[in-house]
């Protein structure tokens, strides 16, 4: 019996593991294609796609370095979709996130506080913020029925305009910049790289293992499961959909402005007008693409999160080394989640 | 007998993953008679008559019609070689009306519908069947029998030579299968073949010409009219079991004599619940249930007992009156709370609101029971261990045939399920529970299991308040039955005055 199992564990996970790889060629054959009928070499844009990551150090920290925030921007998607809702609002909860820390940190500058106290309540500010904007969503949702992608949608340009407005409110306002950037952070409120790797990488590590306790060990996280499963059994059995919902959002939301907060203590120092952005697109929608990947499982977005990374980091290379433009790249990501998700459902189809 | 063969299948298996769902199944019926297909719920029935309307495709196996052999890879093929089929659940655009719905997708359905022009030979069909129903109301504002009588319609409108009735009778009340009766018996006369898939041996007794009787996926016999009887189709139905039935074909399970106890259990005070469109809502409906009681309450689906059920685990939709239980109101609590009062509930749908279906036994079992001290740790984290261990017990208890608490639950037979359902109700000793159709489905030895399973819960001295859609079962375990017709409480009847005919009339308003 049990051998038995064993075999069907190892099956599944070989149709599991043969879906990625298929969808993953499939991908990089259309890829190719358009490579060749541009007349680039296609085996050495292959080359550096899929290697730039692993050939120097310097590429591998730009990996972690994107890796980190998309970690977030996966799980602010992930959590509600645990419930089958649409987070599109990844990218604005992280942007508030970010404004508010640098607020909260360039207002107390001239109180000189120790870094201990600096930092954890720039996190915290942070958090909040992502976590209350994204709770707007979810709020309209549970009162009012109000689609979250369409609301969430929406908020990003709030978010975005509200960055903007940080950026150029004269008390933050750096005078010597053309662009709409704060003034640097002090430093008691900034985090150090650690061996060129950004020390944010520890909390990224902690929110997984966050997310993981969350949802397989708490009331809370049964509580989604169970609303995620059926919501009709969920409700009939006395759980409460409408503070589910908000819940999700919020956390997902926190999740995000954490992200943000991390991304202006490690790798800005201020906040800048459009960050939160990999070669000129959201971290945001990444974090959908990625959270598609790993059907929505929360424990396989590290690893998906990481081989996103690898992707974009490579896309970054072939623009500067051979002139290949990053959307490309863009549209093979799309296209692996695509094919996945054709797959994926052409497995699970038995009849 | 001697009229030549309409359809026939022949050798025909078909597997879902590692199940074999139909083994080797010969089949064949004959033009012009009422073929039942008897057997219990996953014995195969339905499986092999949607691969005969193209739903499913076999692993192997043929088909033959009126003796020339047919490929059919969809519903498409199967309309165009006469066969229609009614299935079990009504497949009608609810926003439709009959005449639209009847003409959608027939080569009638051109750029514009032809709409007066085929009300008119749509309604003449369905006066020569003796069916009579609104042909320019919307779908969704009619009963389950009427729309019944659409879908019949619909497929002989498409030119139904076979019409195929899955379960035609979950829905109807004992007036309403009469009738049934009545226009299959005319629609036979014309010259159609019927087939009535059905899990119960009264149904075919009183319908059939013939019967096939199916179990596990295979054929084990067919008997004609004057072979048939309750013994032979018990016999052939469940083979090695030994179930004692009464003159329903239902399970035999005495009812012994309980005090009741002095103070009811719940007592329900006039409440109301809004009428919708879906409902009539609940009007002015009181009650008392004693502990050591089953107290059923008959309707026909619809009827604001739905609303009943619900009424008892989430008194917020009450709109007056009061629920009583132990002697403290319950109104305006949350479901949990009203849980944490000694009350349970198993719903109507048992896969819709019953179940997480992908979730495991586990996680099944803790559903309603998640916020109890007793699964937490620190009020916070879930006692995983401990919830193995109950679940473990509910699986020894209500022997869930399951390898382990970890699997999947969508992957148990539906009786299986359903005894996960009743298990979590008593994860805890209750003092009343609420169940709506506990039975609906079920092969008849779970029916058993389940009918014993109250009777213990009775006997124990535990309040029982049974909503069922099933007239027969409700007389042989109810200590009372009320009647409720568009959201009143039309009268209860003590055991002594069980009249089938009574009871049904006030079902139906009469």
């Amino acid at each position: 019996m049990s051998e038995k199992k064993d075999k069907k564990i190892l099956g599944s996970f070989l149709r599991n593991i043969s879906a990625y790889l298929i969808a993953i060629l499939l991908a990089f054959g259309v890829f190719s294609i358009l490579v060749a009928l541009m007349g680039f070499d296609v085996f050495k844009a292959l080359r550096t796609l899929t290697t730039t990551s692993f050939k120097s150090y310097f590429g591998f920290q730009e990996t972690v370095k994107k890796t980190i925030p998309l970690i977030f921007t996966t799980y602010a998607f992930n959590i509600p979709f645990m419930i089958k809702f649409f987070n599109i609002g990844g990218w604005g909860q992280m942007l508030m996130g970010g404004a508010v820390a640098t607020v909260v940190g360039l207002s107390l500058a001239p109180l000189n506080l120790p870094a201990i106290v600096l930092i954890p309540l720039l996190l915290i500010s942070g958090i909040l913020a992502g976590g209350l904007f994204a709770l707007i969503a979810g709020y309209l949702k549970a009162k009012h029925d109000i689609n979250p992608i369409i609301s969430t949608i929406m908020l990003n340009f709030v978010a975005a305009l509200f960055v903007n407005f940080v950026a150029t409110a004269p008390p933050f306002k750096d005078p010597l910049e053309g662009h709409p950037i704060t003034k640097p952070l002090p430093k008691s409120a900034t985090l150090p790289f650690i061996g060129g790797i950004p020390s944010s990488i520890i909390f990224a590590i902690l929110a997984i293992i966050f997310v993981y306790i969350l949802i397989k060990k708490t009331r809370l996280g049964y509580e989604i499961t169970a609303v995620g499963y059926n919501l009709f059994a969920a409700q009939t059995y006395g759980i409460n959909f409408a503070k589910t919902i908000m819940l999700t959002f919020f956390i997902g939301g926190a999740l995000a402005g954490l992200g943000g907060a991390l991304e202006i203590m490690t790798i800005h120092g201020k906040l800048i007008e459009g960050f939160a952005k990999t070669s000129g697109a959201q971290y945001g929608i990444f974090g959908v693409l990625t959270c598609l990947i790993v059907g929505g499982n929360p424990i396989g977005v590290p690893i998906a999160a990481f081989l996103m990374s690898v992707l974009l980091v490579g896309a970054d290379a072939l623009q500067r080394t051979m002139q290949i433009p990053v959307e490309l790249v863009f549209l093979s990501q799309a296209l692996i989640v695509l094919f996945i998700v054709v797959i994926r459902k052409k497995f699970s189809v038995r009849r | 007998m001697n009229k030549e063969i309409f359809v026939e299948l022949r050798n025909v298996r078909k597997t879902f993953g590692e199940v074999v769902a139909l083994d080797n199944v010969n089949f064949s019926v004959r033009k012009g008679e009422i073929r039942g297909l008897l057997g219990e719920n996953g014995a195969g029935k339905s499986t092999l008559m949607n691969i005969l309307y193209g739903l499913y495709r076999p692993d192997k196996g043929q088909i033959f019609i009126e003796g020339k052999e047919v490929k059919i890879r969809s519903p498409f093929d199967s309309i165009k070689l006469g066969i229609g089929m009614v299935h079990q659940v009504s497949t009608l655009v609810p926003e439709f009306t009959a005449v639209e719905n009847i003409m959608l997708g027939t080569p009638e359905d051109k750029f514009t519908l032809p709409l007066k022009k085929e009300s008119n030979r749509i309604k003449k069909m369905a006066e020569e069947l003796g069916f009579e129903f609104p042909l320019n109301v919307k779908v969704r504002e009619l009963s389950a029998g009427v729309k019944q009588k659409i879908e019949i319609v619909r497929a002989l409108y498409r030119g139904a030579k076979l019409l195929i009735l899955d379960e035609p009778t979950t829905s109807l009340v004992e007036s309403e299968f009469q009738q049934l009766l009545k226009s299959l018996k005319m629609l036979v006369k014309k010259g159609v073949t019927v087939i009535f898939i059905t899990h119960k041996i009264r149904e075919v007794m009183e319908a059939c010409d013939s019967v096939t009787v199916l179990r596990r996926g295979k054929v084990q016999g067919t008997l004609e009219r004057n072979e048939m009887s309750k013994e032979n189709l018990v016999k052939l139905m469940f083979m090695e079991k030994e179930i004692k039935v009464n003159e329903s074909a239902l399970p035999k399970v005495e009812l012994p004599e309980v005090e009741k106890s002095k103070e009811p259990v719940c007592i329900v005070k006039s409440i109301e619940v809004e009428a919708s469109e879906k409902t009539p809502g609940l009007k002015n409906v009181s009650f008392e249930v004693y502990g050591g009681e089953i107290f059923g309450i008959a309707s026909v689906s619809g009827n604001g007992e739905k609303e009943l059920a619900e009424a008892m685990i989430k008194p917020s939709i009450l709109k007056s009156g009061d629920i009583i239980i132990n002697g403290e109101s319950i109104k305006g609590l949350p479901t949990l709370k009203v849980f944490s009062k000694g009350v349970f509930y198993t719903p109507e749908d048992r896969i819709k609101e019953g179940i997480l279906p992908d979730g495991s036994i586990k996680e099944n079992v803790l559903l309603g029971h998640h916020a109890e001290k007793r699964f937490l740790k620190r009020n916070v984290f879930i006692d995983w261990n401990e919830v193995k261990r109950v679940s473990e017990r509910v699986v020894r208890d209500y022997n869930v045939f399951t390898p382990n608490v970890e699997i999947a639950i969508r992957k148990l037979s539906g009786g299986n399920i359903q005894k996960v359902i009743i298990g979590r109700a008593f994860v805890n000793p209750i003092d009343f529970l609420v169940t709506h159709n506990p039975t609906s489905g079920l092969d008849i030895s779970t029916v058993e299991f389940i009918f014993k399973k109250l009777v213990e819960i009775r006997g124990k001295g535990g309040a029982i308040l049974w909503i069922n859609e099933d007239l027969d079962e409700l007389m042989i375990l109810s200590d009372r039955i009320g009647v409720i017709h568009k959201g009143e409480l039309k009268g209860i009847f003590n055991r002594d005055e069980f009249d089938k005919y009574k009871i049904g009339l006030l079902m139906i308003g009469g």
